[in-house]
């Protein structure tokens, strides 16, 4: 607990942290402070010039946002002399602000139009002629209407400090001051937080552009359907329809604060996308069409055929589903049919990691505010795109230290304060280096790296203050996780908690690995296995396995490479259409929230579970309620002991889930495969020097986001098209002439976005 | 155009008609880096108190006590340190350091070796105003005299304090002469203020403690040295020492750069008589804006038969400022509401556009100067023009915002008629034109 | 001819990843500028170095920006927000001599608009555009700095003070 200071805020006293910031504390204190750049975490801008307050002794008004609360602090946040100021800052800001909200996307929830309605005046004295500037798009998903810019620069600043991508920037001088880029496109990982943070329509979401007004959409408090870090979002949705996604903190106050990323916030368009699986389908004959059929008859069909299997029928669960369907489809094997084949469909396996954890789960919080970060292999911005958020704003705002070991210098590596640059495949001999500091020339040269690299990587973690997050991922060997994992006293310094991060690659693969305890590997349940139960498709290379079985059964919401091979696929509902529980990488449990009525015919893949047993003659009562299932995993997974759906009700508050921290072991085994994989090193390699492309997995297409039409042109390297949409509409000048000016010299012609084609 | 002290000996143009007084060979022939040497057998602190002594205020506008800048820079400090030569002389009227780069490069590489050296710093940059190009070449040409001559560089002089000296160039922003702009443009970037605090000599260039001072300021610094900072300072007044160059353009038959020393009486008598007068003799004086265009601007009633002393008080007193000490002198066929909307465009375009004040205020009154000019005025806009220049005055993040407003300000309410003129024209003469 | 001439002043510029090339004698130009700051602040370099792009290529073009991005390990973006803040630096294509035209008001009471109007006519365009051989670019600047001397304008990086109609016909005849 730092000091305590005396402020007198409007004459009344309060005790305030040292050193608190003063538009903060007035907000906390019930003082409303207006302000547009001002954006808690981000570097002080200052300019917008809204949140002037008079404290005494200074002679002029004062920016509140700069200012740290002093001992006898006197200050005024309401007086004549500060509403003239709020008024005319208003006054100027809506000078060359076109007065266009009936057709702006962001009328309704506009900032600028709040503080207009609270702060502004009531007259308006600017008779001028306004500054006007075409509209255009800066990426497929990036609308940008210049002219309704304030300059509050937070989209250049998320973009540098949250993103570390420097992509889009202010332009020109003065009153001519534009947001954009060279050459007037975006190239960058498409996150969309510039639109997220804009208080105003300048940047606007190009994938929602003009569907519906914000105020006539429902929002749906939920959590991120692709990546593990769980972030909460707000499902706007209209008459059955997903229309947008955003994570504003006027609808939702979640862990990750208003970032999401390309996926989670622009992807969502195969929830009603026409491609969706619309009645169950049933494959009468081998090599034969699936013919729709009602739910009634696949349902029989399928408890048929399965129970023909007998105890043959294995059971394999995607990381995608909710911790509902994936418990419901492990309870299927167990209770069911009656086996332990069951599997998670992950790329990586968590259980390494959970089975030797020496330490607990950081979380993101613990993430930002730690002062040393070990990242091993793995590329988060790509893959664990908040984490990366929080990484870089530890090192950036806080001064934490990154150590980062990869094979590639990836971009993440430019804020290191040390980067191992090791050889390609050479991990297990950095973790064998690790836990033994004897052979540290051998080791080095088997890394590639000099020997200093590593006595300098130990002095860091020794002199941290503070705590040091060891973060790692699925690139690295089983064993070498389970060393690592299990060496939690290999990165203690002198007062440094030690906490681990893992980096899954889905949203829920944490879940998964927490309720399918005994699962067994995804290859061996296929091989072992005749007839099949699959909750969510096989990556595509897996799918050769599921050749010549008996009976497969697939629940899906798209035709895939997986339902190829599928007797009966059933369609299943998306994250939007279902109430359920995700578990992140930190271990959080957050709920997944129903926006809409399933689609079709579709069903939540856990009911769709239960009919098939109850149809075998199995009641798992949970009387067709989301809330008994998570009740019936609570009451046997014992991480989860005790928590119900209330207890996971305020997003920004998540709950933790307990993972047994494991006593140090005796992996001696597994030191044995890692020498020898060691040995078998060459000490020749070469190294990867590129740096990977920004967005080079988040935009890969995959069976959701190639859905979204603007996620082909991202995925293939987001060329700028010839003709890119100025505006769906046709636009008047002040004069009543149609308007003619191009978005960009390079953007000529004025098309229909749904003539938007790229071909490759 | 005249170039010459009046009052007093010229020391700050000492050189400026002597035959190759731009050279290393002349410079030091007329006792040129004689104050270097001194300097270098003095403490640091002796420097420092000797600067303060002579009660030097800072002549690139804002007139802040030289000495007492130097002294807030942590010598302790492990960060290298720097000392900012600000040449980016871009205030309307004030032409005064472009004389000194040209004609004396060398007694400015020496007063700012000495700031160096009383600061500890590892190097020197000036920076020059981009359309400053061939100061510039002049410049560095200087600085390789003296690097061949062991003045600058390594172990100056044959001691141990070394000191690295550079140029570098602005390209067209007035802003850049704020000297955290100046910063930011010398770091590469956008020229915008910084936040103060931290102050450049806490935290300047590269985020290490930086003095910057402007050309004047930095070449008066070896005359300070060489006769002392009490000597020195007595030349001027208690408050404001020394001398102090004041560029005089517009309408006077003399035009130029002028050598006062600071408490100079008086006002009209320099204009009258030392600059030669109205140029042409059948016009009467108008108005004078006597400290580059960002300061109040004065009629005649204010100057004529009032004794205006030239210094920084005086100044104040007559109802103005010194800023830079750039004299626009206007004679009775300027329409000040038409000078004013021609200084309020060069705040338009030189507005960097950080804050909302400065950037929409300005285009705002432009607009409107450019209605009335079109004759669209109406009586109601000269309450209009100074409420958005009281809207921004004070509310800007740096001192632009207050420079563009002074102007206008100043002019509507000494200069009634001329705004009268434009703004009742059009509505009958019903209309009252407010506050003045 | 000339219609194309004009055209390319005009048009779109068409953005690419090619990169410029400099004579090694640039390039070394380039490093010298290069060494006046700390290793770690490249970006110091970037005005300097943007002048040399402009002084070689004519203009700040994509080619340009390209090289310095690369050259001094920045986004092009970067050097396009530094590029834009400063009024030297063009950004798109002009006359061989750029003759700059100081507005600002002591030039502007001392005959600014006379010496404008005067080049304009004899150059047949309005301030702001490139005559049609592409000879000329007319630009009114603010303050240049020398007031004293009033009118003036400068041409490329040469100052011509104290102007007359008579000087200005000389110095334009003068260039090629």
């Amino acid at each position: 607990m730092s000091e305590l200071i005396k402020v007198t805020i409007n004459e009344q006293d309060f005790e305030v942290e040292k050193g608190a910031r003063l538009i903060d504390v007035c907000r906390e204190k019930g003082f409303n402070i207006p302000s547009f750049c001002y954006y808690s975490d981000l570097a002080l801008q200052a300019s917008c010039r809204m949140c002037l307050v008079r404290i005494e002794k200074m002679p002029k008004l004062q920016t509140s946002c700069t200012i740290t609360c002093t001992d006898g602090m006197i200050v005024t946040t309401q007086s004549e002399e500060i509403e003239k100021a709020q008024r005319a800052m208003s006054e100027f800001l809506l000078a060359n602000h076109p007065l266009d909200c009936p057709v702006c996307d962001r009328g309704g929830e506009c900032e600028l139009q709040e503080m207009i309605f609270d702060w502004g005046d009531v007259e308006e004295r600017f008779t001028e002629k306004k500054n006007v500037e075409p509209e255009k798009f800066l990426s497929p998903i990036v609308a940008n209407d210049p002219q309704r810019c304030i300059v509050c620069k937070r989209c250049t600043r998320v973009c540098d400090e949250w993103m570390g991508e420097d992509a889009i920037e202010a332009g020109n001088r003065g009153v001519n001051t534009v947001i954009g880029t060279y050459g007037g496109w975006l190239n960058c990982s498409q996150c969309g937080n510039c639109i997220e943070v804009c208080p105003t329509g300048t940047l606007l979401d190009g994938v929602y552009r003009h569907e519906t007004r914000p105020w006539e959409l429902d929002q749906t408090i939920t959590t991120d359907v692709y990546g593990s870090d769980g972030m909460q979002l707000s499902i706007g949705s209209r008459g059955g329809l997903v229309h947008r996604i955003v994570a504003r903190d006027r609808y939702v106050n979640g862990l990750n604060g208003e970032f999401l990323d390309v996926k989670a916030r622009f992807a969502h368009e195969f929830v009603n996308h026409p491609d969706r699986i619309k009645t169950p389908l049933i494959r009468y004959k081998k090599g034969g069409k699936l013919i729709p059929a009602t739910w009634d008859e696949a349902i029989h069909f399928v408890g048929q055929k399965l129970t023909e299997s007998g105890k043959n029928v294995g059971v394999v669960a995607s990381p995608r589903l909710t911790n509902e369907a994936i418990f419901t489809l492990k309870r299927f094997a167990k209770e069911v049919v009656g086996t332990d084949n069951y599997a998670v469909s992950d790329r990586y396996d968590l259980s390494v990691f959970f089975d030797n954890l020496s330490a607990p789960l950081a979380t993101h919080k613990e993430i930002r505010k730690a002062k040393t970060l070990v990242l091993i292999g793995g590329e988060p911005e790509e893959e664990q795109t908040f984490t990366a958020k929080q990484m870089r704003q530890a090192v950036r705002n806080d001064g934490a230290k990154l150590i980062i070991v990869n094979h590639t210098p990836i971009r993440l590596s430019a804020q290191a304060s040390q980067f191992i640059h090791i050889n390609p495949n050479s991990y297990d001999a950095f973790v064998l280096a690790l836990t033994d500091s004897a052979n540290d020339d051998a080791n080095a040269k088997k890394l590639g790296i000099e020997t200093k690299d590593l006595a300098d990587f130990r002095q860091t973690l020794s002199e941290t203050e503070g705590d040091t997050v060891v973060m790692f991922g699925g690139d690295l060997s089983p064993q070498a996780q389970s060393v690592l994992a299990n060496s939690a006293d290999a990165f203690d310094g002198t007062n440094a908690k030690v906490l681990f991060h893992p980096l899954p690659l889905y949203n829920n693969s944490v879940g998964a690995n927490d309720l399918m305890e005994g699962k067994k590997s995804l290859s061996e349940v296929l091989k072992n296995s005749k007839a099949l139960l699959i909750g969510g498709s096989l990556q595509e290379a897996d799918t050769n396995l599921l050749a010549n079985k008996d009976f497969i059964v697939v629940q899906e919401l798209f035709e895939t490479e997986t339902t190829k091979y599928a007797d009966v696929v059933l369609p299943a509902a998306s994250f939007a259409e279902v109430d359920g529980t995700f578990t992140n990488n930190t271990g959080f449990v957050q709920r997944v929230r129903q926006a809409i009525e399933p689609v079709n015919q579709s069903k939540a893949d856990w009911m769709i579970t239960t009919l098939i047993a109850r149809e075998m003659g199995a009641d798992f009562g949970y009387n067709f309620s989301a809330t008994m299932v998570f009740k019936a995993i609570a009451d046997s997974v014992s991480a989860y002991e005790g928590l119900r759906y209330p207890a996971l009700k305020d997003e920004s508050k998540p709950v933790q889930v307990k993972h047994a921290i494991s006593a140090k072991k005796d992996l001696s085994k597994e030191f044995d495969v890692l020498k020898s994989n060691v040995e078998k090193l060459s000490d020749e390699a070469n190294k990867l020097t590129a740096t990977p492309r920004v967005g080079h997995k988040l935009h890969r297409l995959t069976t959701l986001t190639s859905k979204t039409a603007q996620f082909h042109l991202l995925a293939h390297g987001n060329p700028k098209p010839e003709n890119l949409l100025v505006s769906p509409l046709v636009q008047f000048n002040l004069d009543g002439t149609p308007r003619t000016e191009t978005a960009d010299a390079a953007a000529v012609g004025v098309t229909d976005r749904i003539n938007l084609k790229v071909e490759y | 155009m005249e170039i010459k002290a009046i009052g007093c000996e010229p020391l700050q143009l000492k050189r400026m008609h002597i035959k190759d007084g731009h050279t290393l060979k002349v410079y030091q022939e007329t006792g040129g880096y004689e104050s270097l040497k001194k300097a270098m057998n003095m403490s640091q602190d002796d420097i420092i108190n000797e600067v303060k002594a002579s009660a030097l205020r800072g002549r690139g506008g804002a007139g802040f006590p030289t000495g007492m800048k130097w002294s807030f820079v942590p010598r302790q400090s492990p960060k290298p340190k720097y000392v900012v030569c600000n040449a980016d002389e871009s205030e309307p009227g004030t032409f005064k350091d472009r004389y000194l780069l040209e004609r004396d490069p060398h007694a400015l590489i020496e007063g700012m070796l000495i700031a160096a050296f009383a600061l500890g710093a590892a190097a020197c940059y000036v920076y020059f105003r981009g359309e400053y190009r061939y100061l510039i070449d002049i410049m560095d040409k200087a600085i390789d005299e003296a690097r061949a001559a062991d003045i600058v560089g390594k172990n100056i002089l044959g001691s141990d304090f070394s000191c690295e000296f550079f140029t570098h160039t602005g390209a067209g922003a007035y802003i850049c002469g704020e000297e955290t702009a100046l910063l930011s443009s010398l770091e590469g970037y956008r020229g915008h203020p910084r936040m103060k605090p931290p102050f450049p000599a806490i935290e300047g260039l590269y985020a290490c403690p930086t003095v910057v001072n402007n050309v004047e300021t930095l070449t008066a610094v070896p005359q300070i040295i060489e006769m002392g900072g009490k000597a020195w300072q007595e030349l001027g007044t208690e408050k404001s020492g020394g001398t102090k160059l004041w560029s005089v353009s517009g309408h006077v038959k003399k035009p130029g750069v002028y050598e006062l020393p600071m408490g100079y009486k008086d006002l009209e008598k320099f204009i009258m008589e030392d600059c030669g007068g109205m140029l042409r003799d059948d016009k009467k004086l108008k108005a004078v804006i006597p400290g580059g265009s960002s300061v109040y601007i004065m009629n005649a009633e204010q100057i004529v038969g009032k004794g205006v002393t030239m210094d920084y008080e005086g100044l104040v007193v007559g109802g103005s400022m010194v800023g830079s000490g750039g004299f626009i002198v206007m004679d009775e066929t300027v329409d000040v509401m038409e000078s004013t909307k021609n200084l309020t465009e060069f705040y338009k375009h030189e507005s960097c556009g950080w804050c909302t004040p400065c950037r929409e205020g300005t285009d705002w009154l432009v607009k409107i100067f450019n209605r009335i000019s079109e004759g669209g005025g109406r009586p109601e806009d000269a309450q209009l023009l100074l409420d958005i220049c009281d809207n921004i005055e004070g509310k800007s993040f740096c001192p632009l915002g207050d420079a563009a407003a002074w102007p206008i300000q100043s002019a509507v309410k000494r200069f009634p008629e001329d705004f009268k003129k434009w703004l009742l024209n059009k509505t009958n003469g019903n209309g009252v034109v407010a506050n003045i | 001819m000339a219609s194309a001439l004009a055209t390319d002043f005009t048009n779109k510029i068409v953005y690419t990843d090619e990169v410029a090339e400099f004579s090694p004698e640039v390039v070394e130009e380039m490093k010298s500028h290069l060494v006046k700051y700390p290793p770690e602040r490249k970006r110091s370099a970037l005005i300097p170095l943007l002048f040399v792009v402009q002084r070689e290529r004519g203009w700040i073009d994509n080619a340009g920006v390209n090289f310095l991005a690369k050259f001094l390990e920045l986004e092009v973006t970067d050097v396009w927000e530094t590029a834009t803040f400063y009024s030297m630096f063009n950004l798109r294509k002009i006359g061989r001599h750029h003759i700059q035209i100081c507005k600002t008001l002591s030039c502007k009471i001392m005959g600014e608009p006379e010496i404008t109007e005067h080049i304009c006519n004899k150059l047949n365009i309005h301030p702001g555009e490139t005559t049609a051989d592409g000879k000329f670019t007319v630009t009114l600047v603010e303050c240049l700095g020398s007031c004293g001397t009033a009118p003036m304008m400068q041409i490329g990086f040469d100052y011509h003070e104290d102007l007359t109609t008579e000087k200005v016909d000389q110095i334009l005849d003068s260039l090629k």
